[in-house]
């Protein structure tokens, strides 16, 4: 189960359902895949393992899943989420019909729906509703810093302690290492970018790993993704990542995808993003980044 | 990093069909239709190909260290443009006129896609389908990483330990050995399973059935094994219940060659549980599928079902998996990667095919 108590996802139930009141609709439509699952988790803590699912957020009722998986997994869904009713969807839209015949809706609302996957937003088109997009529903709180931060602190601590080790392994056995690591502490997700400084941080190839290389990582912890970038032996300074250099990557982490590139000028009150910066090593670079907060004063490191 | 036997089949493809560009579109979950053309393991959201008739090739990524990796190892025109609607719009610009057809445009977020475009994707899935020989090389190695993988499995699995440290195990040892991804699912316990998901805190203890599909990526391509172990013992049932599965599959690998239609792959595996007096659990409410294509994705189609009609062809690598739930011992799991020769099917791994246990 969740390391966020339900009561946190009640308050943030009620913060879509004040939105979905302003824009006068009865429901809302969540959607989550493997790699989209940030909004859905955010509001009942599902996070799929393979196929498509729709989240439906009345205003009124407790909300409703709409599955691709298996009925036989319905069972561990409930388990790992505050979701009760889970019902199948092989085909999105017929199902939506029918819960939205059942529940008297004749118009929804849909968060990003021109961000749906092409088949099921012409699907949904198709239906006889209404539909009122949604954009830009804040998915953070309290709570989702404070698992951002646990799962970039370990990110961190584990990382920086391997990183004297790496030096003559292959990049192969540093993944390996790093994957043992963090899913024994609980990582549901890691992807390891390496590169010894002749380019950018690259999936492993078997090479070498010599003095100063870099290790990227994006980690997901309990559904929560977190992007560091760590050279091996090279002092880094954290302001470098709040400075506004042009040369910097930019990645927002606050919106579906795990990590989407974007400018820093797309940043607001409240995002959740990386920044990523590289420095030369002699004749080589070395790559240095971690996940940020922009806060009441600014951005800041979380 | 490019396909060549592949995009010769495209090109003929957009000949035939009357298309001016081809585009190949993948984002962070279904790589696939990308990989297919250009193999390279991209880190951002999104990325794009798309080619003209006369071959020339166009890259869009959406994450500045791909564009650095891709634009060194391909000739090219590869762009970064992090709004990559609007990079899509750019590269349409590139193809005035053209009449353009995408594989994956189904998975593209909606507001991707130029309404003028026509999809690709079944198309593309049908070349997808029959493996070249150096894909099926490469399949081979990764069936033969799951043979290890399931060993280390095996070796590594104790009472009292929790499926995610074996988990841990299994996917640090997979990637130590070159693995890019491994697509894992697990189930333990008796007959109160009734599938597999990925690893809980639950610890194992005697008597359990412990279900895995082991699904390491090798370059990009899928291989899959699935297996059950009984940690202890296994009971007359979980020996009886085996027994129906490992008959079932090798139905299914005796039966399969080409010129058969998969339905029938599909019918052979339920004709076994059917006999036995337990075809109600070869339906949808207890089972997903009797098996499915492999590849670039881990779950390609066809799907093995009564229902899917789908000729077998040489070349195609799939998985026959059994899996279901049985009353005698709850969920079982078991398969092997498959290839379809001229005469039969050859299975690119090695590990022995029984019920494992293991002495606790």
């Amino acid at each position: 189960m969740s390391e966020i108590p339900p009561e946190v996802f009640e308050q943030r139930l009620a913060g879509i359902r004040r939105i979905m009141a302003a824009k006068n609709v009865p429901a809302a439509v969540v959607y989550s895949e493997l790699w989209r699952s940030n909004p859905a988790r955010f509001f009942s803590n599902y996070m799929p393992y393979f196929n498509r699912a729709l989240l439906i957020i009345p205003a009124d009722l407790p909300v409703t899943l709409l599955c691709g998986l298996s009925p036989r997994v319905y069972g561990w869904i409930r388990s790992v989420t505050t979701i009760e009713d889970v019902r199948p969807a092989a085909n999105f839209a017929q199902p939506l019909l029918d819960l939205a015949a059942e529940s008297g809706w004749a118009r929804i609302g849909i968060l990003d729906f021109p961000q749906f996957p092409f088949d099921l937003n012409r699907a949904i088109k198709a239906v006889n509703l209404e539909i009122v997009n949604i954009a830009d529903v804040p998915l953070c709180d309290d709570n989702e810093l404070a698992m951002r931060r646990k799962a970039v602190a370990m990110a961190r601590e584990v990382l920086e302690a391997e990183l004297n080790a790496g030096v003559g392994r292959t990049d192969y056995e540093v993944v390996g290492r790093l994957e043992r690591l963090f899913r024994r502490a609980g990582v549901e997700d890691l992807i390891t970018l390496l590169t010894n400084g002749s380019s950018a941080p690259a999936p492993a190839t078997g090479a070498r790993l010599e003095p100063n290389y870099s290790v990227s990582l994006a980690l997901e912890y309990r559904g929560h993704w977190v992007r560091i970038s760590r050279p091996h032996d090279f002092a880094c300074a954290p302001e470098w990542l709040i400075q506004d250099d042009p040369s910097a990557y930019v990645e927002n982490l606050g919106r579906s995808y795990p990590y989407e590139c974007v400018s820093r000028s797309s940043l607001r009150s409240g995002s959740i993003f990386a920044v990523h910066v590289s420095r030369p090593a002699g004749a080589k670079q070395i790559f240095y980044g971690d996940t940020c907060w922009y806060g009441a004063s600014g951005p800041e490191i979380l | 990093m490019i396909n060549t036997q592949r995009r010769e089949q495209f090109l003929d493809l957009m000949a035939k069909s009357g298309w001016d560009v081809l585009m190949l579109y993948g984002h962070g979950w279904r790589k696939d239709f990308f990989r297919s053309l250009v193999n390279f393991n991209f880190f951002g959201s999104h990325a794009a190909v798309a080619f003209s008739r006369s071959g020339e090739l166009s890259i869009l990524v959406s994450h500045p260290w791909d564009q650095e990796v891709i634009a060194r190892s391909v000739d090219a025109k590869v762009q970064c443009v992090p709004d990559f609607e609007s990079g899509l719009r750019g590269l349409a610009s590139e193809f005035k006129n053209a009449k353009t057809a995408i594989a994956g445009m189904e998975l593209m977020e909606a507001r991707f896609v130029d309404p003028q475009a026509l999809s690709a994707t079944a198309a593309v899935e049908a070349l997808r389908r029959i493996k070249t020989a150096e894909e099926i090389e490469i399949l081979r190695q990764a069936s033969l990483l799951a043979d290890i993988g399931y060993q280390h499995f095996i070796d590594t699995i104790e009472v009292g330990m929790a499926e995610y440290e074996l988990v841990a195990e299994v996917e640090g040892f997979l990637k130590e050995r070159g693995a890019e991804d491994n697509f894992m699912l697990i189930g333990s316990g008796g007959t109160e399973v009734f599938g597999m998901r990925p690893p809980t805190n639950r610890r194992f203890q005697i008597g359990d059935n412990v279900t895995t599909e082991l699904s390491p990526q090798v370059n990009g391509y899928y291989a899959q094994i699935c297996r059950t172990l009984v940690l202890g013992e296994p009971s007359e049932d979980q020996r009886k219940s085996f027994s129906i599965f490992r008959e079932a599959q090798q139905a299914a690998e005796d039966f399969l060659k080409p010129g058969v239609n998969i339905r029938d792959v599909a019918r052979v595996q339920n004709d076994v549980f059917r006999r036995e007096g337990y075809g109600e659990y070869t339906g949808s409410k207890y089972t997903r599928v009797r098996g499915h294509n492999l590849g670039l994705y881990p779950d390609e189609n066809p799907y093995v079902l009564e229902d899917v009609d789908c000729p077998v062809v040489r070349g195609m690598v799939l998985i026959a998996h059994p899996n279901t739930y049985l009353p005698l011992s709850g969920y079982m799991v078991f398969g092997d990667t498959l290839a379809v020769t001229d005469n039969g099917c050859v299975r690119l791994g090695r590990t022995e095919k029984k019920l494992f246990s293991k002495e606790v």
